[in-house]
């Protein structure tokens, strides 16, 4: 089956955090989907990426010019990633359309991992 | 449809308490600070994590591990051993760090008891920090119990750390006479932990139970250890589980609370019930009688009587004297009073609690006024039956407390007194 990867764009978060209850049941949530679908064979991969601004490479005549991320101008991250299986996008956009992150994030990108 | 998962807040709680006394056996209980930042960090870690790993196969040792990366990462900070890689198990190990998979020690838990309960430490503060290092509550849950704010919790257990930190105490089970004076620290904060959780105060039925269940933890924790099984431990334990035992009768189905004449005996737990008798009888052996021992007398009085009506009030009355001779308060005289009405009559119940009358501390306590407005009742006094309810509904309640003394005010055939009569 071919696989996808979620990206979880979220807002870059400048406000304080909510209260810790708050918070669990969110995680709670994101936690039932990444269960579930792992105990049906879907979830393949998954990790939060850190909060910080990441590094930028680019080949500057011939030099490779490092920089941080875009992270401090965007209004967008990407929080996580999850990498699924499925049969199709019509089939990955129905896994990801349970996923708490589309209450809680901003969007869900879903990008189909090239085959041979 | 699902079976509800345990919250995570349940989880955390659960085994804070154990990764902080495995931490503070490994670092020192002058680190107590730093361990419980780390616990937090940990936690904090768990949330963010977590959304996308789904739950870790072992979620305690994931969270053990997590807080002893947290805690060395910490260190290092402090100690500015910036060189040191957090991920290199062997300087892990040569900091005093070892195997999580080491948490959940009863004695360490018994250990950090010792630590929390230090005599340099007030009353109110050993409590508050059993319930935050051993018990896992945070600052606002603690605040609850006390009536106070998370902010002034949170300032008072930092100070009671800080001060625990210059004493560079070793973190160690205690010896010998030492033992004996430090463990009378501990069982009256698990008494606190206990009675505080018994009947919650002011509308907050929450944390109740889990108070109840970590006060009954803690005290079997000490009766299993040999050192620390004391009669008095034993007698602790006993009175816990006889009230414990109870928790279920004591609601209604509406959430109201139902009298000790009123509770259905099928529903106390046979369990606990007999758990406690077993700690009776550990109680006995010892020599020594406290007022514990007599607390749990009483309890298991109330806990063998086959109905209301069948309880041995005449041993109750013998109990209660002797507890006011080793623990003269006006809450157990009032307990006392009441014994008396059942085994003599209302009026000398009656007489003994007004007795007591003009008690700065019995005037503003709910249940002084409620048990005289129910022995005016019984004596056909409606008149000042009412008003002794109405003063009753005047003193600090929680809401269950509140609608059974109503239900009992209507029972006062005669209509509450009005302002213009």
């Amino acid at each position: 089956m071919p696989s996808f990867m979620m990206l979880l764009h979220r807002p870059v978060e400048r406000r304080p955090m909510a209260d810790p209850e708050t918070v669990a049941g969110v995680t709670r949530e994101y936690m039932e989907w990444a269960d579930r679908t792992r105990a049906a064979g879907r979830l393949k991969a998954g990790s939060k990426l850190t909060d910080d601004a990441g590094r930028i490479l680019r080949n500057e005549s011939g030099r490779v010019a490092t920089t941080d991320g875009p992270f401090i101008e965007s209004k967008e991250i990407v929080g996580g990633y999850f990498l699924i299986s499925a049969a199709d996008y019509a089939d990955a956009c129905r896994l990801a359309s349970e996923c708490p992150h589309l209450k809680y994030g901003s969007y869900i990108e879903v990008r189909r991992v090239e085959e041979l | 449809m699902t079976e509800a998962a345990p919250a995570l807040e349940d989880l955390f709680r659960q085994e804070a308490g154990k990764i902080c006394a495995w931490l503070v056996r490994l670092l020192g209980p002058g680190r107590l600070e730093l361990i419980e930042d780390a616990v937090q960090d940990a936690f904090g870690a768990a949330l963010a994590q977590w959304r996308f790993e789904g739950t870790p196969q072992r979620p305690a040792a994931w969270l053990a591990i997590a807080a002893r990366n947290k805690a060395l990462d910490r260190l290092r900070r402090d100690m500015r051993l910036e060189s040191l890689d957090p991920t290199d198990e062997a300087a892990a190990w040569r900091l005093g760090f070892s195997n999580p998979e080491e948490t959940g020690k009863p004695d360490d838990t018994l250990a950090l008891m010792f630590v929390a309960c230090h005599p340099a430490l007030s009353e109110e503060e050993q409590t508050m920090l059993t319930l935050q290092v051993v018990c896992g509550f945070n600052a606002r849950q603690i605040a609850r119990a006390f009536l106070s704010t998370p902010e002034a919790v949170t300032q008072r257990l930092v100070r009671a750390k800080r001060r625990l930190r210059d004493l560079k105490l070793t973190v160690e089970i205690p010896e010998g006479a030492e033992l004996a004076g430090r463990l009378a620290g501990l069982l009256n904060a698990i008494y606190q932990l206990f009675t505080g959780g018994y009947t919650a105060a002011e509308g907050e039925q929450l944390m109740t139970e889990e108070r109840c269940a970590e006060a009954l933890r803690l005290v079997t924790l000490l009766c299993e250890y040999p050192a620390t099984s004391t009669g008095e431990a034993h007698a602790l334990a006993a009175l816990i589980c006889f009230h414990h035992a109870r928790a279920a009768a004591r609601t209604g189905a509406r959430g109201d609370v139902l009298l000790l004449a009123e509770q259905d005996r099928t529903r106390w737990d046979a369990t606990l019930l007999a758990r406690g008798f077993v700690h009776l009888r550990g109680a006995m052996a010892a020599p020594e009688l406290s007022a514990l021992h007599l607390e749990a007398g009483i309890a298991a009085i109330h806990a063998s009587a086959p109905s209301f009506a069948q309880t041995d009030w005449p041993a109750l009355v013998r109990c209660y004297e002797a507890l006011i001779a080793l623990k003269p308060t006006p809450v157990v005289k009032l307990n006392a009073a009441i014994a008396h009405a059942y085994a003599d009559g209302p009026a000398a119940g009656l007489a003994r609690l007004d007795e007591l009358a003009g008690n700065t501390r019995l005037s503003h306590y709910a249940h002084y006024h409620a048990a005289r407005g129910d022995l005016l009742l019984k004596l056909r006094r409606h008149g000042e039956a009412g008003a002794a309810l109405l003063q009753a509904l005047e003193c600090p309640l929680n809401g269950a407390e509140r609608d059974c003394l109503v239900r009992k005010l209507r029972a006062c055939s005669t209509p509450p007194r009005q302002a213009h009569s």
